[in-house]
């Protein structure tokens, strides 16, 4: 733990089939990247309930990922078209909660696609160091 | 489950070093241990394997553990043995769960160990929140229908669909092709042993074929697929050849007689095929389909729907009487209306989008005038049924409507007389349309025809009503009186001397009478009319004709050839201008004043409505005017007993062209006003239909369409050439200046044949029937429809292959622009003995043998600029193989192979390159850089380095051959959409695992096999298949299978009904409303949306329940390794 440095403590939903399988790849290819994401590995993007997202953020998440697999490739046919949906109603509602809705992330990866996950999680791990921790809670490694 | 209650057990994997390596898994297994609820917490140095596990069971059993958590590899792989490890100690196999700390942890943050080794005590901490709320769960079994499904019908398809066979289990094999073998049965000979492929490969086809177990179904494909594991719904489209397969004995006569050509894709396109066709000799089944599209857009376009593909393609094969019978099929008017037709067809040809439009009008024409100067027009009368001479019809009017009509009821069999008022019959073709546009003695024979069938043509009778002729026995009318009168123009000096309109103009001209005309003729008008108004104006002595015109050129309706011979023959057009009055000096024509005029918004024809422009005024000096402003119907004794509409044209009912007194029907100008002679033709069938129906009693309107059906997308061979129509030969200016004489002369025979050539094939088959005539079990049935054929399956194995990349793409090496670049599988076909050469490898431009031919390999392979970076994996050895094959048959051919590397993996393929050098094949490492084609012997020039030695080399090859990469199927992405499989980086089919699993797909019960995976060479290819059999055997034969528990259940007490879910699911798992509302397991597949949908959370999902998730995110935020807040 580097002391007063703040390290983003971001949350990543991942389905089994394509975002899960990609992050495995990034390990298979021993691509490197921060290690400031926590995967929590769901069947399906679509089971990810809005309400688990704002639970995220109101407990202190200094980011949310929502991923999974590309539109057309869903396991479940049509799971992340629900997904991509109630993604757009969660931007709009990082607004209402005060948030800068930069926290909040999707990212569609197929299981061949290790180098996009390894690069989504660089990329939101810089933003959030950026944007700096949760307003909400002060952040869990706030300086 | 209370805290005291749980005892979790952690186990923490070394995993060797490659968790050991990054992670401190000690410390992640004491800092395990000292969270509540952990029993016990412990780390293995390998805990899959068999020491591992049985320490897992043991504690599981010594310390009563009651939930295990092995933090190791990712759950995608060792899942399952874990959960059996666990199962197999007592313990639920579902309390069980798995923490990736290899995959995502030690192997991604290899820089900071500390930080990885928090990451990974946060992870193991989120799992035993988890565990917490972990139930335990019982698999369902579902019945597995004993039936497997093979989809692709190559070397990988058939192996696997054998081996189900055999093992007893009913096999549906279905295939996209009218063939099975796929591409081994193309190839020449195979690698290493060169063997040739179809002698190898025949036996097993036919094995196929004859199988008890196996329902072979080619020229199929997969519409949609339902179900889940052990139960699948299959739609399978069969496609319908137009042969009745039990009957066809594969004898081939149709394919002798078919004159169109496509291009043989199973030729690789250095061949052509008939659209009735058999792939080889050696197809199973070794039936012969037919290619038919659809309708082409030629004969859809044609208002009265002549088949002009079949005449074109008959045309072409010099087969000119065949050709002009399949015109006459529908009017006698081949001759007629092939130099005065508007030709819709070819503003729908689809040749006109590349070069030009095929002439079909004049090729029409060419085979009627071919029929005249090799003899008399001549076709055999018909005699009249019986019983249906006892129902004659009469036609009013002798135009080209009621011709057409008495035309097709004769050919019926009806006893048809036609009342022409003229002394001539033909109506506007024979008295409107100038003799130099269409001379008389072709339209009079063309009538003629008519009368050898045996209609009656009554000419100079006018016919008052139609009650005296019911009174003469006639039972069926067909109105069609034309619109033989002109429309004024209603301007001062309309009646003077000298104004003529130009129907009554013409009229005169062609009824061989004199008119008056003066030398300065200003002819009103922009249609056909105007034009043939104007040009006989010149023919008859005028020095000046003006065509005055109110619109500009684009808006002119009348034929854009006409319009250009009226300008060579010296007349003016001034466009945007209009009379308004005509001067008059003595009661004759002196002047005319015209205004300017300009394009506003369109009208109602779409057509820019002319706007005059305010004082713009001017004179032009005339001394005849022809007013050519359209045409009206003159009302007359018949027609006043008729209904007329509001425009004064009859009236008539628009779909069975019957008037307001039953048995009479109308059509033509004296219905529409004023249309054209193709028109005309296409009511008077429409009214021919209708009077059979109306005098057979049968409905009018009920299946009397023609069924045509568009083609979706139009195949075209990329590499047609540009050629423009031939051009018309026209009567010299001289001769046209006082004659009549006609002027468009016609295409000769080499001009039309060669015309014939341009036409695409577009609907491939033409239905022109020969090969009807010529099958003699009576096998053709052209209005046979595609079958949907329902499957229930327990398994599907997917072996839809591959096919070879096109380099026409790119036009690499000069691959479609110089003849002799031709690819591997082109030269496969050149080698085979059953190919296009029989054997012998011809070069493409002369036919010659080549005396040098080179190979480059990887075209389209290991190349990043196209994103296809993989190895093709047989392409060094197929070259090489090939390149044997050249020098035993012709010992001094020079051979040289153009390497990046060579690449003869396994056993037998060293053997393979060794032999290829010893008999003298050269092969260089680099590849060429270009390829220059030496445009009088078209051989090429290769330019390239030999890296090992840096020369540079510069080579002349006679032929040069492309080693292309294997790239997936087309349909690829439809299939896997539609059987939900996931495609990899290259769009091939993805297997579960790569090392582990390679035959099986993400969905259970689907399992892959063959080049659809990617690619390979046939041994794999047959062990893929016999590989994908054994799992499905695996899944089937134990008779049920174990569905995993994850499913999502509803509470209907907390569910107040708002629907959300049903539609959402993907499955239609959730049924039924209220209390009723319910979610099936067996079709579930547990994705979670539903859940993650409902507002009111009446619907969890099992092991992935909102109580399991929730406190796992809780411990991601807040546990932050070593630290818990």
């Amino acid at each position: 733990m580097k002391e007063g440095k703040f390290e983003p403590n971001i949350v990543a939903f991942t389905c089994n089939w394509c975002s899960y399988g990609s992050a495995d790849l990034a390990g298979i290819s021993r691509i490197q990247y921060p290690p400031n994401a926590k995967v929590i590995r769901l069947m399906c993007s679509g089971r990810i309930d809005p309400v688990m997202v704002i639970e995220s953020f109101k407990n202190g998440a200094d980011g949310v990922m929502v991923t999974g697999c590309h539109i057309g490739d869903c396991h479940y046919s049509t799971g992340n078209h629900r997904t991509e949906v109630r993604f757009e109603a969660l931007q709009k509602a990082m607004k209402v909660m005060g948030l800068n809705p930069e926290r909040l992330k999707l990212l569609w990866a197929s299981a061949s696609e290790g180098q996009q996950w390894a690069e989504g999680i660089i990329e939101m791990t810089e933003k959030i160091r950026e944007i700096g921790p949760n307003p909400i809670t002060g952040g869990v490694m706030a300086k | 489950m209370t805290e005291s209650d749980l005892r979790i057990g952690v186990f923490v994997c070394h995993c060797g070093l490659n968790i050991a390596g990054t992670v401190d898994v000690e410390s992640v297994a004491k800092y395990a241990g000292k969270l509540p609820g952990v029993a016990h917490a412990d780390h293995l140095l390998f805990a899959c394997s068999d020491d591992g596990q049985a320490n897992i069971k043991q504690k599981i059993k010594d310390l009563n553990l009651n939930r295990v958590i092995v933090a190791s590899c990712t759950p995608r792989t060792h899942e399952p043995v874990f959960r059996a490890c666990v199962e197999e100690a007592g313990l639920n196999r579902y309390l069980y769960d798995q923490v990736n700390l290899r995959e995502h942890v030690s192997w991604v943050h290899m820089d900071d160990h500390d930080l990885a080794t928090m990451k990974a005590e946060a992870l193991v901490g989120m799992a035993v929140e988890r565990a917490k709320y972990l139930e335990p769960l019982e698999r369902k079994a579902v019945d597995v229908i004993q039936k497997a499904a093979v989809i692709g019908a190559g070397v990988a398809g058939i192996s696997a669909a054998l081996d189900l066979a055999n093992a007893g289990f009913e096999t549906t094999l279905i295939e996209s092709r009218p063939t099975i073998g796929g591409q081994m049965a193309l190839l020449d000979k195979v690698f290493p042993q060169n063997d040739c492929a179809i002698c190898i490969l025949g036996p097993i086809m036919s094995k196929v074929g004859q199988h008890p177990k196996i329902n072979l179904m080619t020229y199929s494909e997969l519409d949609e697929v339902e179900g889940y594991v052990g139960n699948f719904h299959l739609k399978v489209r069969q496609k319908s050849r137009f042969i009745d397969t039990d009957k066809c004995n594969g004898c081939g006569d149709c394919a002798t007689v078919c004159p169109v050509s496509v291009t043989n894709d199973y030729e690789f396109g250095i061949a052509e095929r008939r659209a009735a066709y058999r792939p080889f000799p050696q197809a199973v089944p070794n039936k012969y389909t037919i290619d038919k599209r659809g309708t082409s857009p030629c004969r859809i376009a044609c208002p009265a729907h002549v088949n002009v593909q079949a005449f074109v393609a008959l045309l072409k094969e010099e087969k000119f009487d065949e050709a002009l019978e399949i015109y006459r099929k529908n009017s006698p008017f081949a001759g007629s209306l092939g130099r005065v037709c508007t030709n819709p067809c070819q503003l729908d040809c689809e040749r006109g989008k590349y070069d030009q439009a095929v002439s079909i009008k004049n090729l029409h024409r060419f085979l009627a005038d071919y029929e005249r100067e090799h003899g008399e027009v001549k076709v055999e009368p018909i005699t009249p049924d019986k019983k249906m001479a006892k129902k004659p019809v009469a036609i009013i009017g002798g135009g080209p409507s009621g011709l057409a009509c008495a035309y097709d009821l004769a050919r019926e069999g009806y006893s048809v007389t036609v009342f022409e008022a003229r002394k001539e019959a033909g109506g506007l073709l024979r008295w409107g349309i100038p003799e130099y546009r269409l001379p008389r003695d072709v339209l009079r024979d063309e009538v003629g025809i008519l009368k050898q069938m045996g209609v009656t043509i009554k000419t100079g009778t006018k016919v008052g009503s139609i009650s005296e002729l019911k009174e003469q026995g006639f039972k069926a009318f067909y109105v069609a009186t034309g619109a033989p009168g002109s429309r004024l123009m209603n301007i001062k000096g309309e009646n003077a001397k000298g104004v003529y309109h130009a129907l009554t103009f013409l009229d005169t001209v062609n009824s061989g009478k004199t008119v008056t005309i003066g030398s300065k003729v200003a002819v009103i008008g922009g249609g056909n009319a105007a034009i043939d108004a104007a040009r006989t104006a010149k023919r008859l002595g005028a020095k000046k004709v003006t065509i005055v015109y109110r619109r500009s050129r684009e808006e002119m309706p009348a034929i854009p050839s006409e319009v250009d011979e009226a300008e060579n023959e010296g007349i003016n057009i001034e466009f945007l201008a209009t009379p308004v009055e005509i001067d008059v000096k003595e009661n004759h024509v002196s002047s005319m004043k015209c205004v300017r005029m300009r394009l506003g918004t369109p009208d109602d024809s779409g057509r820019r409505r002319p706007v005059p422009i305010p004082d713009s005024e001017y004179k032009i000096s005339v001394d005849t005017v022809i007013m050519a402003v359209g045409q009206q119907v003159t009302s007359d004794a018949l027609l006043s007993k008729l209904e007329p509409s509001q425009w004064g044209t009859l009236e008539v009912d628009s779909v069975t062209l019957e008037t307001n007194v039953k048995g009479v029907f109308g059509g033509g100008d004296v219905v529409s006003g004023g249309a054209t002679a193709i028109e005309a033709v296409a009511t008077g069938k429409e009214a021919a239909k209708s009077i059979d129906r109306f005098l057979r009693g049968v409905d009018l309107v009920e299946g009397r369409e023609e069924i045509l059906t568009p083609i979706e997308d139009i195949e075209v061979d990329d590499l047609i050439k540009m050629r423009y129509a031939p051009a018309m030969p026209t009567l010299s200016m001289s001769k046209r200046k006082t004659t009549f004489g006609e002027v468009e002369l016609g295409f000769n025979e080499a001009s039309a044949i060669a015309e014939a050539e341009r036409c695409l094939s577009c609907g491939v088959c033409c239905e022109c029937e020969k090969c009807v005539e010529a099958c003699k079990l009576d096998a053709i049935d052209h209005s046979l429809k595609d079958k949907i054929v329902e499957l229930d399956v327990g398994t599907i194995i997917v072996a839809t292959g591959f096919k070879t990349y096109d380099p026409l793409e790119t036009r690499e090496f000069g691959y479609g622009t110089f003849e002799n670049v031709i690819t591997n599988a082109q030269l496969e076909r050149l080698t085979n003995a059953a190919g296009p050469t029989q054997g012998k490898p011809k070069r493409p431009s002369d036919h010659e043998i080549p005396k040098r031919v080179a190979f480059v390999q990887c075209v389209g392979s290991r190349d990043r600029r196209i994103g296809q970076d993989y190895c093709c994996y047989i392409g060094c050895a197929n070259s090489l193989k090939q390149a044997i094959q050249l020098k035993e048959k012709f010992h001094d051919i020079e051979v040289t192979i153009y390497t990046m590397d060579v690449r003869t993996h396994g056993l037998g393929y060293e053997g393979l390159y060794r032999r290829a050098r010893s008999m003298g094949v050269l092969i260089v490492k680099g590849r060429p850089s270009e390829i220059e084609e030496v445009p009088s012997t078209k051989s090429l020039i290769v330019y390239a380095e030999d890296l090992y030695t840096g020369e540079r080399l510069e080579t002349t090859s006679d032929l040069v051959v492309l080693a292309t990469a294997l790239v997936p199927n087309d349909d690829t992405p439809e299939l896997a959409r539609k059987m939900k499989l996931s495609t990899g980086e290259y769009g091939f089919l993805m297997e579960a695992h790569p090392k582990l699993r390679p035959v099986d797909s993400f969905q259970d019960g689907i399992f892959l096999a063959g080049a659809t995976l990617g690619p390979m060479d046939i041994p794999k290819a047959v062990a893929y298949g016999k590989g994908a059999a054994a799992g499905a055997q695996a899944l089937m034969a134990p008779g049920v299978f174990y569905v995993e528990p994850i499913y999502a259940e509803i509470n209907t007490d907390l569910c107040f009904d708002c629907d959300l879910c049903s539609d959402m699911c993907p499955y239609g798992a959730i049924t039924g409303k209220g209390e009723e509302r319910k979610i099936m397991f067996e079709l579930c597949q547990g994705c979670g949306t539903c859940a993650g949908a409902c507002p009111h959370n009446a619907i969890d999902m099992r092991h992935y329940r909102r109580q399991q998730i929730m406190p796992q995110i809780m411990a991601a935020i807040k546990m932050q390794g070593g630290v818990v807040l």
